[in-house]
């Protein structure tokens, strides 16, 4: 293990980006409040609208993103060490598809409640995750981490197949769902994150005890057994607090794809492979790239808003590509 | 596999057993049992399914009116009901399955691969954002399919390039598909965004996949590319069948590997571009069609026209189901098959015999 003055570095680097996102997420939107009207209404001018924009709006707006952010950046680190696969993305291994179906099926059975939409979501993240667990088991795919994928893509697209079936009985859910669906942080009510915002930091603080056995998993079965460790039972109590982290998301957001993907990728690339590393790490880059994506959705297409998981997808994909064509690839 | 034709010593007997014989003078001809047989099946069944699918509907006609009425004979009403709207229907997807069916079996037997099929290395997207954006920005009828063909291009050349070229790389290349399709599926969203809602509805139906609703325009350029891939197909066919087993192997009897690669390539993108400008992107029938045509032939050639018949009939029974089955409300075929084709992909990966 390389000493911790390394650490301190990235760790300020990622410090610095993340204010600036959370300051340019203040200040940055598609209406008619520009920059220096935002900017003196933060520092108490007078400006009744940029007021109202920047407090109540933005603020929400800016608080969910950086509670999404986390859970999904450490539900993408997670995930990939309890399966020791880079390629393992709680968006492509169908776990978010899993909540988000979950929530359009309560959604089209008459429920409106925000709590609610939050368990059902758990409990559809978990359905992912369990599935995750199945496929990895079976022999000769758990090793393959494209296979991994694949399998989770198939899940994916049957979920969302699915999903479009239910909308095409029930135009008053269709009419709901349609912007749930895609994913975005605009025009949630601050209701919501009192649910979401408790429920991931106790997934973290479950995280802390995870995260030791799962650096020895890295190690390999026979080691992490060998030093006192379960590794089944730490893959099991990984999965459900993924499934806990990317629930509550998925409950507040809608399913954006590829952010742990790209948060663990990036968090090696910055502090290397060890796990408690790239955890701290992906809790401050994951705020970050959710912002700065939910500024440029803003930006894309003015005056109108893109859902953020397109903006994730472009800068995601290449990202894919990336770690796929990454010769030490199947080593994690 | 040997074929010696002229001796009938150099043949091992359980290898004749499984061919019919015809002798003409001094020419013999073999056609296998199990692959005559398996045609002949497929045709009827596309023809029971083109009987069904013409008298079905929200009025449904017996079999002998709908045929009658497809050339015009009959009550005025049944003609119109069935050469407006079912005929026109009907041959959308009998191409489209044909044409999807076809560039599936190509793309597998090039990447070596039974999950390489357009819809999942992300061709199928490509080609739907270029039409999208071709309806967005310049609507006319012939646009879609050349847009089509554009983004179909580009979404192919970016799998093979990115995962470092065509050939054996096993899963990797499909993930780099997967990673395109995602890039170029924004898109088509990004598009769908920034447009006024008029064009979103008009460019709606081409992120589904559906038979609902089709100008001509496509339709006959589908005919028309199927027609010029045809010969195409029976040149690519005897190369690919040699190509399964080994580049060394296929470089030793004569194929000339980049020529035969490139234009399996084209051919298999000129397809999908234009069945994706019909019927918009149904991805999954490309990956059931030629496993099935594959079961049905035992022989491991590569089952070109069956794979398109099956692709045919799969397509046109899904659309028949999609529109009966709950009707007034109609189901796209592109949902069906993804709700059917989700659980058959994980079949694919994780039954254990795999080879």
């Amino acid at each position: 293990m390389e000493s911790g003055r390394c650490l301190l570095v990235p760790i300020l680097i990622a410090l610095i980006i993340l204010c600036l996102a959370t300051l340019s997420s203040f200040l940055v939107g598609a209406g008619d409040v520009t920059p220096s009207r935002a900017l003196a209404a933060l520092f108490g001018a007078a400006d009744e609208e940029a007021h109202f924009v920047v407090f109540e709006l933005r603020m929400v707006r800016t608080l969910l993103g950086v509670t999404v952010g986390i859970a999904l950046g450490a539900a993408g680190s997670l995930l990939q060490a309890a399966t020791r696969n880079p390629l393992a993305e709680p968006g492509l291994l169908g776990v978010s598809a899993g909540a988000s179906f979950a929530v359009v099926v309560a959604i089209s059975l008459g429920s409106s409640a925000a709590g609610l939409h939050i368990w059902v979501a758990v409990a559809g993240a978990l359905g992912g995750c369990l599935l995750v667990l199945l496929v990895s088991q079976v022999r000769g795919v758990g090793d393959d981490p494209v296979r991994l994928v694949l399998a989770g893509a198939a899940f994916s697209s049957m979920l969302m197949a699915m999903t479009t079936l239910l909308l095409l009985f029930d135009q008053r859910t269709a009419d709901e769902i349609r912007f749930w669906i895609i994913g975005a942080l605009g025009g949630r009510s601050a209701e919501i994150l009192s649910w979401t915002a408790p429920m991931i930091l106790c997934s973290l603080i479950v995280m802390l005890v995870l995260v030791r056995p799962l650096a020895s998993l890295a190690l390999g079965e026979k080691i992490a057994t060998g030093l006192g460790h379960n590794p089944r039972l730490t893959r099991l109590l990984t999965l459900i607090v993924v499934a806990f982290l990317v629930g509550a998301a998925t409950a507040a957001a809608g399913p954006i794809a590829f952010i742990g993907l790209i948060v663990p990728f990036a968090a090696r690339a910055l502090v290397g492979t060890d796990i408690r590393r790239v955890l701290w790490m992906a809790v401050l880059l994951g705020p970050s790239l959710v912002l700065v994506a939910d500024v440029l959705s803003r930006l894309a297409v003015r005056p109108y808003e893109l859902p953020i998981g397109v903006i994730t997808a472009i800068i995601g994909a290449p990202v894919l590509v990336a770690v796929v064509r990454s010769q030490r690839m199947p080593s994690l | 596999m040997s074929f010696n034709l002229g001796s009938k010593a150099s043949c091992s007997p359980s290898v004749l057993h499984d061919f019919y014989r015809w002798h003409w003078r001094d020419y013999s001809f073999l056609i296998l049992k199990r692959g005559l047989w398996s045609a002949v099946g497929l045709w009827l069944c596309l023809l029971m399914l083109t009987g069904l699918s013409l008298s079905s509907g929200s009025q449904s006609l017996t079999p002998l009116q709908a045929l009658l009425a497809a050339f015009g004979v009959g009550e005025p009403m049944n003609v119109f009901l069935v050469q407006e709207l079912r005929l026109q229907r009907l041959v959308a997807g009998l191409l489209t399955g044909f044409a999807f069916g076809i560039s599936g079996c190509l793309l597998q037997t090039l990447a070596h691969n039974r999950l390489a099929t357009p819809g999942i290395i992300g061709i199928d997207d490509g080609a739907t954002a270029f039409a999208v954006a071709s309806i967005v920005a310049v609507p006319t009828s012939l646009a879609p399919p050349m847009l089509a063909l554009g983004g179909a291009a580009t979404a192919a050349a970016l799998s093979f390039g990115l995962s470092g070229g065509s050939g054996a790389r096993g899963y990797r290349f499909i993930v780099v598909g997967i990673g395109v399709g995602a890039l170029f599926g924004a898109l088509t969203n990004l598009m769908l965004a920034r447009t006024d809602i008029d064009s979103a509805n008009a460019a709606y139906p081409w992120t589904v996949g559906s038979l609902n609703a089709r100008t001509d325009g496509p339709i006959w350029a589908l005919a028309v590319g199927i027609m010029v891939c045809l010969p195409l197909m029976g040149y690519l066919a005897r190369q690919l069948n040699t190509l399964r087993f080994s580049e060394a192997v296929a470089c030793g009897l004569g194929v000339h590997l980049k020529r035969s690669r490139m234009l399996t390539l084209i051919v298999a993108v000129l397809l999908t571009a234009l069945a994706v400008a019909v019927a918009g992107p149904v991805g999954l029938i490309a990956l059931v069609a030629p496993e099935l045509a594959r079961y049905l032939n035992s022989y491991k050639s590569v089952p070109l026209i069956n794979a398109g018949l099956v692709g045919a009939i799969t397509m046109v029974a899904t659309d028949l189901v999609g529109r009966t089955a709950l009707s007034p409300i109609e189901i796209p075929v592109g949902v069906i098959t993804a709700v059917v084709g989700g659980p058959y992909l994980l079949w694919i990966l994780l039954r254990p015999d795999r080879r």
